[in-house]
């Protein structure tokens, strides 16, 4: 009975993501990126921090004793978050999301048939190779939905 | 073409958000998920303190003239990281993905479709309702 509860709940943080990259590339539009994505990454921190501090429990490692290229992620957060505030006002919502699943997925697919990153190596087979050519093939869709709405525009102006 | 550019632009950054995923992982393993992401945040907000002093013209007064709710996207992300940790011990990692993955992608047309947040209204045809399907499909190919 707890299945579909949880799965509501995951079906509404990724909607909070969407909205998350609305809101920011509307942010963006109207003070610049880098304000827009300084502010976001500030938030963040300031309310994991609390989070952290208060009902995080005891580990054995800390951020300080791990490797260090385990704390590299955050650089392709950065570039993740300034792509979005970027793109999202010039292409919309659903497009940059399409856009940054596939590219996602993509990447993950690649990692797994490499085993990348110090992950079990899970080579690609058909039903795989499959799912990129529908993932490009989502990305070019939404790029033809955009071609004919900007004809459509100039065809009809107003 | 300046469309395709960013398109291609956004997929790439989405690529290195799988790579985010793929260190934060073990990572949240070994020192725990909050500081896993804190990591993040942390060193992220640090990074754009820095671009933002060599930012020429930049407008950061305006930020806190704008409508307050504008100004909450930072509280989503951690939001989203609290879900996923709480999820994914209880129904694994690719249920969690799917359901992740499927309230983005139907957030994103309705958000587009019906202009909320002050979005420019796109709404749905046909190339979306078939990206759509081409998304879903690959997510159970997977």
């Amino acid at each position: 009975m707890l299945l579909p509860f949880i799965f509501l709940i995951l079906l509404a943080g990724g909607a909070v993501l969407a909205a998350q990259s609305s809101i920011n590339g509307r942010l963006g539009a109207k003070t610049g990126v880098i304000e827009s994505a300084w502010l976001t990454f500030i938030m963040g921190a300031v309310l994991t921090f609390l989070l952290m501090f208060f009902f995080e429990p005891a580990h054995e490692a800390t951020l300080f004793s791990v490797p260090k290229w385990q704390l590299t992620g955050a650089l392709f957060g950065v570039v993740y978050m300034l792509a979005i505030v970027f793109a999202v006002p010039r292409v919309g919502t659903a497009a940059a999301t399409v856009a940054v699943i596939s590219g996602q997925l993509l990447m993950s697919l690649l990692i797994d048939h490499f085993g990348w990153l110090d992950n079990t190596v899970r080579p690609l087979d058909g039903s795989r190779y499959l799912a990129m050519v529908l993932l490009i093939g989502a990305i070019g869709l939404i790029y033809l939905s955009h071609q004919q709405r900007h004809r459509r525009m100039v065809n009809q102006p107003g | 073409m300046q469309h395709a550019l960013i398109l291609i632009g956004v997929l790439i950054a989405g690529m290195g958000l799988s790579v985010e995923a793929g260190l934060l992982g073990p990572l949240g393993e070994q020192v725990g998920h909050l500081s896993a992401t804190l990591s993040i945040f942390m060193v992220g907000a640090l990074l754009l303190s820095l671009a933002l002093v060599f930012t020429p013209n930049r407008q950061l007064g305006t930020l806190f003239k704008q409508p307050r709710w504008l100004l909450t996207g930072g509280i989503l992300g951690p939001v989203y990281v609290i879900v996923l940790t709480l999820a994914t011990p209880l129904v694994g990692v690719g249920m969690t993905m799917v359901g992740i993955l499927c309230g983005q992608v139907a957030a994103s047309v309705a958000i587009d479709h019906f202009g909320w947040l002050g979005s420019e209204q796109r709404r749905v045809d046909g190339y979306r309702v078939g990206a759509l399907a081409m998304i879903l499909a690959a997510l159970w190919l997977m």
